[in-house]
């Protein structure tokens, strides 16, 4: 009877399995939390998380990922909260039911990154979409993150704003995570739309300024969502709750204002 | 499960009906690893005759150090030529990062050591008589050696397509040095990498079925090769 | 009669173990020689050396009234005088025809004349019409054959031998025996080696004995020339690792 014997031992196997799988999970509970590269990559997280971990015994796993992937990861239960900023997809990603309980969190602002040298002119322009309309007619190289993150969004929507379709040789989509894209930028001696909290964190590492900057700017307001429990059952609700009820505190708002990357205020909040 | 199916039938569809991306996608990485890979040759398989013939101090060394070139993440590599072609770096002044060129050169250093290794062991196993028969009817030490080449060209081929199938399916340098520029330097395996994370799942299965396609042939023809 | 080859104190081996230590040798102009002596006494050994594939690590070798010195230029050109025939012979994976064109397009032999070769070789060693055959499909026999046709085509001025008669069906020992007596009588010298002691006297040649990496006593008068005196230092050139245990003078 070699096969029940095989049997037996896939069993044996996968118990075993399952209890080394469940021994850490037991021990600490774990909240699943998706977000965009900026907010991972300005360090906000780091100063706003370990607080509410130590409160609650508990641990929360980041996902650093675009707005888009984020929202899927959402969609598909992977995730218990997601973190994002593109109020549009935010919106309809509670209307479509895969999310509830939407708060706004903070916000930043958007920025045009270029060399100094500034060869499409740009510096001092009073508006990103201008800005953006004269790289394109001098096709200046523009790095685009092309990878659906909630700039990645704002950009097709500037984009759209001025009536131009980004194509050609100047126009690089190179579906990367913010820090890269400056990167990328940096070495081509292009430009780039970016959030202000990701360019003061690579602000040290970067020859790029701040070319365009808009006053009042132009927002990149994050939202918190818990993904919905109705459909993953399996989703840590209490968890998730007590997470998002923490990051309206007024001890997590302190925080966030507080927070500075090169002595400059990274997130506002809406009072 | 459904999702999985659903994405497969998008996946098929993508390229069955032949997307522009997809295409575009395929031949950048084709065209990239083919280029490296005919360099690598170039310089490859001549080192590894050279080295398969020729006793010289530090050769030992030179094996030792392809040996470890060989078994180097595609990455550390990347992380290499970053540093030289970098605005900072001493070869910033080409202005070569995130181009198909560095990612070629790239892959040509990640290729070269394996067909020259590959090509020393089949200059190694080869019949020893070769170049001694060459050589008594008249021929001089570069006619033999090319002889040499010609009585082993299936092992030749199989070090040839062992190293394209490492550059073709490699992210490290493709990523680092080319970028995943949209139709420029954007690879099969980048996309892979990169499209899934923004939700574009479909798009990598597609390029994911290509690829295993590619390599699959490529390791088939090796067996073939191999079983001469 | 002048010598093709002059060896003197030629040692090949390190320390005290030579594989040959010849202390003189002539090899006269078309005379067909037989070597012979028991296995591992240096016959093939010699024969390569005489090949100039393998070198000496000390003495001197002269090919007519001139000095090897061992440079690329002057080896490529003494072997297109000389060839090796051995006893288990490599043709390369292709055509019959092709592999005797090999020697023949290093000599700048083309066309009509190149094609008049291949056939009387073949014809020779009575293997005419084998030009298109593939040589992985040809019989142990056939192959040693072609190998003396492609060795022929090129009507060296010395031709070397490794047992070309040892394991060899009826037929083929006549076409061997028959073209090893009548080549000499055309102006070629043929040093063969073997192990049928009848056979020099059956053939007419002159047999060189070999022991130890020695040769005895030879049966041909020593014929003392100048530079024997003088023989002259050379520093041989680095050898080409083939396998483990053999070097290829390059």
């Amino acid at each position: 009877m070699p096969i029940s014997v095989k049997n037996i031992t896939i069993q044996a196997l996968c118990c075993c399995l399952l209890v080394l799988a469940a021994v850490p999970a037991l021990a600490i509970e774990h909240l699943r939390l998706a977000t965009t590269t900026s907010t991972e990559n300005s360090g906000l997280l780091d100063v706003l998380l370990p607080p509410f971990e130590e409160a609650n015994n508990c641990r929360v796993d980041v996902l650093s990922v675009g707005t888009g992937k984020a929202l899927k990861l959402g969609e598909s239960g992977d995730v218990d909260v997601v973190l994002v900023h593109a109020r549009s997809k935010e919106e309809k990603f509670v209307a479509d039911g895969y999310g509830v309980d939407r708060r706004n969190i903070m916000y930043n602002d958007f920025v045009i990154l270029g060399p100094i040298a500034d060869p499409a002119g740009i510096a001092g322009s009073k508006k990103i979409a201008a800005a953006l309309s004269r790289i394109a007619e001098k096709q200046e190289i523009f790095i685009s993150r092309g990878d659906n993150s909630g700039t990645h969004i704002r950009e097709m929507q500037l984009w759209q704003d001025i009536g131009v379709i980004p194509v050609g040789d100047w126009y690089l989509e190179v579906g990367r995570g913010m820090g890269e894209v400056i990167t990328m930028a940096n070495e081509r001696g292009g430009y780039t739309l970016s959030d202000r909290g990701t360019y003061l964190a690579y602000q040290a590492k970067t020859d790029l300024v701040v070319v365009v900057e808009e006053i009042p700017g132009q927002f990149n307001s994050y939202g918190a969502i818990r993904v919905n429990p109705d459909r993953h059952p399996h989703l840590k609700v209490e968890l998730a709750k007590r997470f998002l009820d923490y990051l309206v505190s007024s001890s997590a708002r302190k925080l966030t204002t507080g927070f500075r990357v090169n002595g400059q205020q990274l997130f506002y909040i809406d009072e | 499960m459904d999702y999985l199916l659903t994405s497969l039938s998008a996946a098929i569809g993508l390229i069955t009906q032949l997307n522009q991306e997809v295409l575009s996608t395929v031949g950048i990485s084709l065209y990239t690893s083919l280029t490296a890979i005919l360099l690598a040759s170039v310089l490859g398989v001549p080192a590894g005759i050279a080295l398969g013939l020729k006793q010289f101090t530090g050769r030992r060394l030179v094996l030792t150090l392809l040996n470890t070139l060989m078994s180097l993440p595609s990455v550390v590599i990347g992380l290499l030529l970053f540093g030289m072609l970098s605005r900072q770096g001493p070869l910033g002044g080409w202005e070569l990062l995130y181009t198909p060129l560095a990612m070629i050169i790239g892959q040509t250093v990640l290729a070269t050591p394996i067909v020259a290794n590959y090509t020393l062991s089949v200059i190694n196993g080869a019949d020893n008589r070769i170049m001694s028969t060459a050589m008594t009817l008249g021929a001089g030490s570069l006619q033999s050696g090319w002889q040499l080449l010609k009585e082993t060209r299936f092992g030749i081929m199989a070090a040839v397509i062992a190293g394209f199938g490492r550059v073709i399916g490699e992210v490290g340098v493709a990523m680092m040095l080319g970028g995943n520029i949209r139709g420029f330097t954007r690879t099969m395996t980048t996309a892979i990498a990169l499209e899934t994370s923004k939700g574009e799942f479909a798009f990598g299965l597609a390029l994911g079925i290509v690829l295993m396609t590619i390599v699959l042939l490529i390791n088939l023809f090796l067996n073939l090769l191999q079983h001469r | 009669m002048k010598p093709v080859f002059s060896l003197q104190n030629i040692q090949l081996g390190r320390g005290n173990n030579f594989n040959l230590w010849i202390e003189r040798l002539e090899v006269r102009d078309g005379v067909l020689y037989s070597l012979t002596g028991p296995n591992g006494a240096g016959k093939s050994t010699l024969l390569w050396l005489l090949a100039m594939l393998r070198r000496p690590e000390s003495g001197a070798i002269y090919f007519g009234d001139t000095l090897v010195h061992g440079t690329r230029s002057e080896l490529k050109k003494l072997r297109q005088q000389i060839t090796l025939v051995e006893q288990a012979p490599y043709l390369f994976d292709d055509t019959v025809a092709r592999n005797i064109a090999f020697g023949l397009r290093l000599r700048g032999i083309q066309g009509e004349e190149r094609n008049n070769r291949i056939s009387q070789a073949l014809e020779d060693v009575g293997l005419g019409g084998f030009e298109k055959r593939k040589a992985r499909e040809l019989s142990g026999g056939e192959v040693r054959r072609v190998a003396l046709a492609r060795a022929l085509a090129l009507r060296p001025k010395v031709l070397l031998l490794d047992e070309p008669t040892a394991n060899i069906d009826e037929a083929s020992l006549q076409i061997v025996e028959a073209l090893l007596t009548s080549l000499p009588q055309q102006g070629m010298t043929i040093i063969f080696s073997t192990h049928d002691l009848d056979q020099p006297e059956r053939l007419g040649a002159e047999v060189i004995r070999m022991r130890d990496g020695k040769l005895e006593a030879a049966t041909y008068p020593a014929s003392p020339r100048q530079h024997v005196a003088t023989a002259e230092k050379i520093t041989w050139p680095r050898p080409l690792k083939i396998s483990e245990s053999s070097y290829l003078w390059l």
